[in-house]
């Protein structure tokens, strides 16, 4: 089991933007991490963190150099690699769902990925409904919508279809809550949790915020101005919930709660996840319990 | 295509803090439009000589490499030649016998020609060197306020200078922000299956079909709120304006500009 090369590794990657030119930007300095089959990791930190890079990087959509991008062990940079192959097999969300949208019609769209990968059409309708179903867009109402005249949450969730109905194995969201309100949130929350555990998915999730994040991932790779500063399971990251504010990054909650209440109560544990937890401490020390 | 930004220079500004940079933008204005009616006075090799030597004076103080230059105009000066070609191959002037190096039917290579066709092409790769290095050059505040600056007397005849500048600027201002559009929905669909970065010339350019509608209906969109956010602010134009930064050319600037006029007036007259 251990000797299965990780699914997705990152060795000393570095990147930078127009490299060579005035403009050179470099984004990504040093990271190195790996993601396990089946594992849900959130990538956190800040804007300008480098997150969208490493996200791009795991699908070749950058100017890679050899040696740094690894899919099941093999070299995604390597001469020969098929490219076309690796797309299938790890989908990004992007931050802006428009920009991923191809054709006008929802159910166009969600089609477009099976279609473009040459299966056949029967199994690609089954597909679409499938795919729009599981994400609470029922495949009879937003078959024929036109995708521009959908609010931007609706657009987000067919933007979700479209990478679902390709079946991969990885799935990579880039802020897939920005802009959404607290209940779209919620819904979009349950929907990729269900989703992630049905279908055994790899997932990983980039976030400014642990808030998210948290309730998706059991383990946080937090970057900083492209390097990695802090890696391991959710809650040990979150114990230095300081050093975690400090990198503007915004904590759950309930441990934003417990930072502040450690001014009265001292001694509150570092490793408060949930609400429930924060509740039965706080009852703990109050002696109403 | 996922880094075409590399590829195209036209529109860019990119600020190294060197002497050119910081020259009075009107100054910069009235020398390339000086530069750009030399170069249509000037009409032999010798004057393109001596004018071409002041852009690689310029080159160098301005100190933006030059690989990046001639990699941002490939596409450029790879169109000129294919143009110039068919200069030289349909060449329509009166031409002695003796100066036909080749002739096939319609087809012909001659030596006046062929000095047409040298002559055209540095006289547009002037007017393009002297224009992109503008650009370059000044920041597009400084190009705004340098042309409302210049063209402002004209407001008195009733000429809507600030729109037209403020039209100009924005068209400019578009283009790598256009591009920058095109690398993110290239990348986004590649993501998806269209392999952009894959296939013969032929593949490639009929995918960027794809691109046009959605670059059109950003473009649009983005324009729309270019105006809400202008209308919000109660922009009007610019004759009741103030400005912050006052511009003071210095005296080095007029003795550029001095310099400039007495170059091209020599690479005229030779």
């Amino acid at each position: 089991m251990t000797d299965e090369p990780p699914i997705l590794e990152l060795r000393n990657f570095r990147y930078t933007y127009l490299e060579g030119t005035p403009k050179a930007n470099e984004a990504v300095r040093d990271v190195s991490f790996s993601v396990r089959c089946g594992e849900r990791v959130a990538i956190v930190g800040p804007t300008h963190s480098g997150k969208s890079t490493v996200v791009d990087s795991f699908a070749h959509l950058l100017r890679l150099k050899q040696g740094q991008v690894f899919y099941e062990g093999e070299d995604v940079a390597a001469p020969g690699y098929d490219r076309a192959a690796l797309r299938r097999k790890v989908s990004i969300v992007f931050q802006h769902p428009d920009s991923q949208l191809i054709e006008d019609v929802v159910g166009a769209d969600v089609a477009f990925g099976p279609t473009a990968a040459g299966i056949p059409a029967e199994e690609t309708r089954r597909r679409v409904e499938e795919s729009l179903d599981a994400l609470g867009l029922p495949y009879p109402d937003f078959r024929l919508r036109y995708v521009h005249a959908l609010s931007g949450g609706q657009r987000r969730r067919v933007a979700i279809a479209g990478v679902i109905a390709m079946r991969t194995p990885v799935l990579v969201l880039d802020e897939p809550m920005a802009g959404l309100d607290p209940r779209g949130r919620r819904e979009l929350l349950g929907l990729l949790r269900r989703l992630a555990d049905d279908r055994e998915l790899t997932l990983v999730v980039c976030s400014t915020s642990l808030g998210d994040a948290s309730l998706l991932c059991d383990r946080v790779v937090v970057l900083s101005d492209g390097r990695v500063e802090m890696d391991g399971p959710l809650r040990e990251v979150l114990r230095e919930a300081d050093e975690l504010a400090a990198l503007d990054i915004t904590l759950p909650e309930p441990v934003e709660g417990a930072r502040e209440l450690r001014k009265l109560f001292p001694d509150l544990p570092q490793d408060l996840l949930t609400e429930e937890e924060l509740e039965a401490e706080l009852l703990d020390r109050l002696g109403v319990a | 295509m996922f880094e075409l930004q590399r590829n195209v220079v036209f529109g860019q500004f990119v600020d190294t803090g060197s002497v050119i940079h910081r020259i009075d933008p009107r100054i910069k204005l009235v020398a390339t439009f000086v530069m750009l009616v030399a170069s249509f006075l000037i009409d032999d090799f010798l004057g393109f000589a001596v004018a071409l030597a002041l852009l690689a004076v310029i080159q160098i103080v301005c100190r933006i490499p030059v690989g990046y230059f001639l990699r941002g105009s490939g596409f450029f000066l790879g169109f000129l030649v294919f143009v110039l070609a068919f200069q030289v191959l349909f060449y329509p002037g009166e031409v002695p016998e003796s100066d036909y190096l080749w002739r096939w039917g319609i087809l012909s290579v001659s030596t006046e020609g062929i000095r047409a066709a040298g002559i055209l092409g540095l006289r547009v790769v002037f007017l393009y060197y002297v224009t992109t290095m503008l650009l370059l050059t000044t920041s597009l505040v400084d190009l705004t306020n340098g042309l409302e600056l210049i063209f402002g007397p004209l407001q008195r005849l009733k000429v809507p200078v600030n729109e037209l500048v403020l039209v100009f600027v924005i068209a400019i201002k578009f283009v790598p922000i256009f591009i920058e559009e095109v690398e993110r929905l290239a990348r986004a669909q590649t993501a998806r299956g269209v392999p952009f970065d894959e296939g013969g010339a032929i593949k490639r350019a009929r995918r960027l079909g794809r691109l046009l509608v959605p670059i059109f209906i950003g473009g649009f969109a983005r324009a729309d709120v270019l105006t809400t956010a202008m209308n919000t602010r109660c922009y009007r134009g610019g004759r009741y304006r103030t400005k912050f930064r006052q511009m003071n050319a210095r005296p080095s600037d007029w003795l550029i500009l001095a310099l400039v006029v007495a170059w091209m007036v020599i690479a005229w007259l030779v």
